[in-house]
């Protein structure tokens, strides 16, 4: 691990603290996953953004695991010179399934805010300090308690609640 | 960092929560698909000046993650061309790559089926990009250039057809390599046409860049400068446009974009003449992309098709790959079954709206068509306006007919709009 570490290290030119860094795996040439738990993870985006400088974030995908949710921030470290970007895979792990709770990382990036809020929507994941984690991509009539992504709800489940809000709609449409 | 945005945090979108200054409101959307980029524009503005802009979206949500996670690999493969109408083919490709590696076929996949994926993936862009700056064209008010343009397209039309069978949904590739072959008499019958087709975008380039009715349109409108994109992040020919030098295909090359002569693209100034540009340059490298693929085809030779299993061993992959628009990032997560555990998709444009909204600060009322456009949005909301006079509370709904012939009325009669 630490030889991947020394790697991604010489590429970024900055050093990450071996507390922050739960792990460092090398998908490919030029293509990184780096853990990190979600007491960290905070810490560690701080160090790439101000110190390595990376600007780029390309998304932000959550997971569900067995016992624990998982927030995946995708970004590029750019190599303005060679017209090159190294890809990393932030994974914030150990995300507590029955209050999930990460640190927004708005404050480095400003397109953070739609994917988090996606993500809010999608797995009910609460992104502290965002100043505004509001619905974004689902309807006005979703009920608030129903995650759509989650396992516990299956492809009919979804289609009977799409199915009952449009009806509503409708009706109301109709008055 | 938050301060700067604060369009964002406003809560009422219908005005009342409104900055302070602003005068008038103009609501733009929300109905319409979402690979058309559906999306509910709201321009507060001081006079004829827009002091900030907001943006709504996810009015027609189809789930195509959480149905991909109950279908197959092999179903998905026919699914993920449905995330973008335009851009079917580069999903299809981002996604055969994915699978491709999680299974572990990459190496065995021939020189032949990935210059065919290239193929695909060069002809969309070309018709994607034509597509664009001709409704750009339109836009600006200049509809000669928009039927001029249209008719020119139709040149690569015919070839993705003849190719595929298909106009706008190639799907020529599987996990493992591609479904169909290019015959050599195929290709030899689309050399002239793409030979034609480079001197008709060459006359567009002319005509973009020459004739001052539609330059003045996009010169010095809407500006986004370096800094000011660093922070947005555009991707795709909007941050080309304003001095970021990164396609996907240069960063982190797939297929065969790395064995093939080909410049990338990119301009300072920021502008939407600079995206424009761009666009217009890129064609041209994508015609010469193709001729070159074409002429390779001929003596390269090799198996379609690799054979994957059905069961994707356990991994996660993230793969990219540039669309017409920027680029389209896919991450997915395989567990070891047929099914994906997970798999996540981000289509460009999501990631191109916060540098639109940047673009039209202070710019005029009559630029914003221009401006909205610049992100390619496929933007089928453009047709409905409601204005709201804030002293009286009347409401008009109008549809883009009304309001052109409305706001020329009232230029020149010189009376009020309402």
């Amino acid at each position: 691990m630490s030889d991947v570490l020394k790697e991604l290290e010489g590429i970024l030119n900055v050093t990450l603290p071996g507390n922050l860094v739960e792990e460092v795996i090398k998908v490919e040439e030029g293509h990184f996953n780096v853990m990190s738990n979600v007491t960290n993870a905070f810490e560690l985006m701080k160090i790439l953004r101000e110190d390595a400088g990376i600007y780029h974030l390309s998304t932000i995908s959550g997971v569900e695991k067995d016992d624990e949710f998982n927030v995946c921030y995708h970004i590029q470290h750019r190599i303005e010179d060679e017209f090159r970007e190294v890809p990393i895979n932030l994974i914030i792990t150990k995300i507590d399934k029955n209050k999930p709770k990460s640190p927004s990382m708005l404050e480095f990036f400003v397109a953070a805010d739609y994917y988090e809020r996606e993500i809010y929507d999608f797995y009910g994941i609460y992104f502290e300090n965002h100043p505004f984690l509001q619905r974004l991509i689902l309807p006005e009539r979703w009920p608030d308690d129903v995650k759509p992504m989650l396992k516990e709800y299956g492809w009919e489940q979804i289609k009977e609640i799409t199915m009952k809000i449009t009806k509503e709609g409708l009706e109301e449409a109709k008055q | 960092m938050t301060e700067q945005y604060r369009s964002r945090f406003r809560a009422l979108t219908d005005g009342s929560d409104a900055p302070p200054g602003a005068d008038h409101h103009i609501f733009i959307g929300p109905q319409h698909p979402w690979c058309e980029e559906p999306a509910h524009f709201i321009i507060h503005l001081k006079g004829e000046r827009v002091v900030e802009a907001d943006i709504r979206i996810g009015f027609n949500l189809r789930g195509i993650e959480k149905a991909m996670e109950n279908k197959t690999w092999r179903q998905n493969t026919m699914l993920i061309p449905r995330a973008c109408g335009i851009c079917s083919a580069v999903h299809q490709n981002v996604y055969v790559r994915l699978v491709d590696k999680l299974a572990g076929v990459e190496d065995q996949i021939s020189e032949r089926a990935r210059l065919i994926r290239m193929f695909s993936l060069e002809a969309e862009r070309i018709h994607s990009h034509i597509l664009w700056y001709g409704i750009l064209a339109h836009d600006a008010g200049f509809d000669t250039m928009l039927h001029i343009t249209w008719r020119d397209r139709e040149i690569i039309m015919d070839i993705v057809e003849d190719f595929s069978g298909n106009r706008v949904n190639p799907a020529l590739m599987l996990p493992g390599g591609v479904k169909r072959d290019i015959p050599k008499e195929k290709a030899d019958r689309a050399q002239p046409m793409l030979d034609k087709l480079i001197k008709q975008v060459e006359y567009h380039k002319k005509v973009f860049t020459e004739e001052a009715s539609i330059r003045n349109r996009l010169e010095d409108v809407g500006i986004l400068t370096k800094e000011d994109a660093k922070k947005v992040t555009p991707n795709g020919p909007t941050g080309r446009g304003s001095g970021l030098p990164f396609d996907v295909r240069k960063a982190t090359p797939y297929e065969l974009y790395d064995k093939i002569d080909w410049n990338l693209v990119y301009y300072n100034e920021g502008d939407i003449l600079a995206t424009t540009l761009v666009r217009l340059d890129e064609t041209l490298e994508s015609l010469q992309i193709c001729k070159q693929v074409l002429d390779q085809l001929e003596s390269t030779q090799g198996e379609l098709l690799a054979r994957v299993k059905q069961k994707i061993p356990e991994g996660s992959y993230f793969a990219r790959g540039e669309a017409p628009r920027g680029e389209d990032v896919h991450y997915g997560i395989a567990d070891g079954t047929d099914k994906p555990e997970r798999y996540k998709i981000r289509a460009p444009s999501l990631g191109n709206i916060d540098a639109t909204l940047k673009r039209m600060d202070g710019e005029y009322v009559a630029d914003m068509p221009v401006i909205l456009r610049s992100y390619d949005p496929c933007f089928s909301c453009t047709n409905r306006v409601m204005i709201i006079n804030e002293v009286t509370g009347e409401k008009m709904i109008l549809n883009q007919d009304e309001f052109a012939r409305k706001a020329i009325k009232a230029k020149k009669y010189n009376r009020p709009f309402f």
